[in-house]
């Protein structure tokens, strides 16, 4: 087994001082590893994102307790730009491609040498082809998958050891999002990188990830490598949408993990 | 200065290398050797007022230049440059009369000031944006004048401080034509430094600040850093063009850098076109010239000795007249109109480029 990369040590985030927002998750990467993070809106897995990549302090929040290790440094806290130099870079859900500045300006703003800028351009072209077409278009004028292809390939510029994607399908087409995640995968293989991914999509995460864990308030409520997740009942009922079989069907309105779990409390706590 | 406009056609860079050369076909060789030519031609040609002009809009370049590395680029705004150019001056000034430095140490010590100045408000930078900035370097404009008034008081220059010529290589510079190859050189110089600084690891982070700091800040650019950076260089470069400008008038006051002048430094590289070196360039010229202009104009006029007092009001409302309209039709400036009539001509008998699917 691959040595563990990051890991977070019962991280608790607090905003503004007064509303905590994310209470004691661990998790861990491994080197080389596809780790998920699922959930609904709010969970807490956007911040969990932002408080690996330090980039709490925009909000007026810190990582309270706890520790985020990054290849035996500890990072919490730390500004963003000195945890990216480290080797943990992310691509932001929104706001993730410099508007102004063409394909090729996007991917050298991040790199420090000339030199150094030609041969990882060749790599990331090996990777999005298409990158190399569009060499000479603005940030602003790229499609959404474009967008994200061009971010995730700014961010591999920066050489990192960890790729953390924060709503890797958000507004993206099915077939886009496919093509993304193949494409990370290679990534994944060849560069021996490992990747963190937010998801809201069940189904996608599932599709790539070895590990994935699942946030609920603030918490981490289940976790487990796909097999386990893809089979687990609760997943394939509130997040993948299937029907356990006794005639019903997706179509019947899906309830949340939370509303199930509190439904399972009461019963348990009444009666 | 180099952005990706479109190339005449069967003009494609095929390696890494073309991308990093500064002249890249032979148009752009012709063309900068006959400008280059013209340059030096020219202060034999001209006569003494000519040659003040271009020097004055030389002086005016590097100000401009130095202001569109920070505005343009970095996106930081100042309506502090003309403070800057005073700092630099009176630096100058005030060695030059009390301990008689000679032209080399008073340059770099104006750079220096330009240094310590850019430090000093470049921190508000980290905090503040857009017009709070504004307000802030606006701060370092009147804590400079006020200084520089002190300083004329309490010696007794009250009307300013004159300087002497400064000798370069026991040469002493007074001649107009030696002065209009000196500042010709300092510009050039300027433009050198900024066309590199743009092209290496500290441009391309500058644009990434510019684009959006969360972003660049993700991709491990230390944003702070980098603003203090371009700060320190700014101000250090329109220190020196303030050294410059006192040894070049021989005369340094406060009243030569009043806020109109930091407003005249905006609309150069507004008039000129942001983000673009270029642009600063020729919106220094505009700017520097345009006064002339209208002088001359309205010399034209029947009748004008009557008015003679008024023709400062009519050249502020004609330059504000000038700035709105820029704004308005045309944002990206003189470099805008440049790049379209380039586009008109390179796309010809075409009127817009097809898809770039298409090309391949």
């Amino acid at each position: 087994m691959s040595s563990v990369l990051l890991s977070v040590e019962k991280a608790e985030v607090v905003y503004k001082r007064a509303i905590t927002a994310v209470q004691g998750i661990s998790l861990s990467v491994r080197d080389g590893q596809i780790v998920a993070l699922l959930g609904t809106n709010g969970a807490g897995k956007s911040t969990t994102l932002r408080a690996i990549s330090g980039f709490l302090g925009l909000d007026d929040a810190r990582v309270t307790e706890g520790a985020i290790t990054f290849d035996g440094h500890r990072i919490e806290n730390r500004p963003p730009h000195e945890i990216a130099r480290r080797g943990v870079v992310l691509v932001p859900e929104r706001e993730k491609v410099f508007q102004n500045l063409t394909v090729a300006e996007n991917l050298a703003a991040p790199v420090p040498r000339a030199a150094d800028k030609r041969r990882l351009e060749d790599q990331i072209y090996q990777f999005f082809p298409r990158l190399a077409d569009l060499r000479g278009r603005v940030g602003g004028l790229l499609s959404g998958g474009e967008r994200q292809m061009l971010a995730i390939a700014s961010a591999l510029m920066c050489r990192p050891r960890l790729l953390m994607i924060d709503e890797l399908s958000l507004g993206l087409a099915p077939v886009v999002v496919q093509d993304l995640t193949r494409r990370l995968i290679m990534i994944r293989d060849q560069l021996g990188i490992a990747i963190l991914l937010v998801e809201q999509s069940a189904a996608v995460a599932l599709s790539i990830s070895d590990y994935a864990y699942v946030m609920e308030n603030g918490r981490i409520v289940l976790d487990g490598d796909r097999e386990r997740l893809n089979s687990h009942q609760d997943v394939q009922e509130f997040y993948l949408g299937q029907s356990d079989g006794n005639g019903q069907d997706s179509t019947t309105a899906r309830r949340s993990y939370r509303d199930v779990k509190q439904y399972r409390r009461s019963r348990r706590w009444y009666g | 200065m180099f952005r990706s406009t479109p190339r005449a056609s069967g003009y494609y860079r095929t390696g890494y290398g073309q991308d990093l050369a500064l002249i890249q076909t032979r148009t752009e060789r012709i063309s900068l050797a006959i400008l280059v030519t013209l340059a030096i031609a020219l202060p034999f040609i001209a006569g003494p007022f000519l040659l003040d002009l271009a020097c004055q809009v030389f002086l005016a370049s590097i100000g401009a230049l130095s202001l569109m590395l920070l505005t343009g680029y970095a996106g930081q705004i100042s309506l502090g440059h003309a403070g800057l150019i005073a700092a630099g001056a009176f630096t100058t000034g005030i060695l030059a009369r009390e301990i008689a430095a000679p032209f080399w140490i008073t340059l770099p010590a104006s750079a220096l000031t330009g240094i310590l100045l850019g430090l000093i408000f470049g921190l508000p930078s980290l905090r503040l944006r857009g017009l709070y900035l504004a307000v802030s370097t606006l701060a370092l404009h009147f804590i400079v004048i006020y200084l520089g008034g002190e300083y004329e008081t309490k010696r007794g220059f009250s009307t300013g401080i004159l300087i002497d010529p400064p000798s370069l290589a026991g040469f002493k510079l007074t001649d107009g034509r030696a002065w209009y190859f000196v500042l010709l050189l300092a510009a050039a110089a300027s433009l050198m430094i900024c066309i590199n600084l743009l092209r290496s690891s500290s441009g391309r982070a500058w644009r990434a600040v510019h684009a959006r700091e969360t972003v660049a800040e993700a991709l491990g650019i230390n944003v702070a850093g980098y603003k203090l950076l371009v700060f320190v260089i700014s101000s250090s470069m329109t220190s020196v063009a303030g050294c410059l400008f006192a040894y070049y008038r021989g005369f340094v006051s406060i009243e030569a850098f009043d806020l109109f002048l930091s407003i005249q430094y905006v609309a150069m590289i507004i008039i000129g076109g942001m983000g673009s070196l270029l642009g600063a360039l020729l919106g220094a010229a505009f700017v520097t010239l345009f006064p002339y202009l209208i002088e001359s104009l309205l010399a034209l006029l029947p009748n004008i000795q009557k008015f003679a007092g008024d023709i400062f009001a009519v050249n502020y409302t004609a330059f504000g007249v000038v700035m709105i309209l820029f704004l308005v039709f045309e944002p990206l400036g003189l470099v805008g109109i440049w790049r379209r009539l380039q586009n008109y001509f390179l796309l010809w008998p075409f009127k817009y480029r097809p898809l770039t699917g298409a090309r391949k």
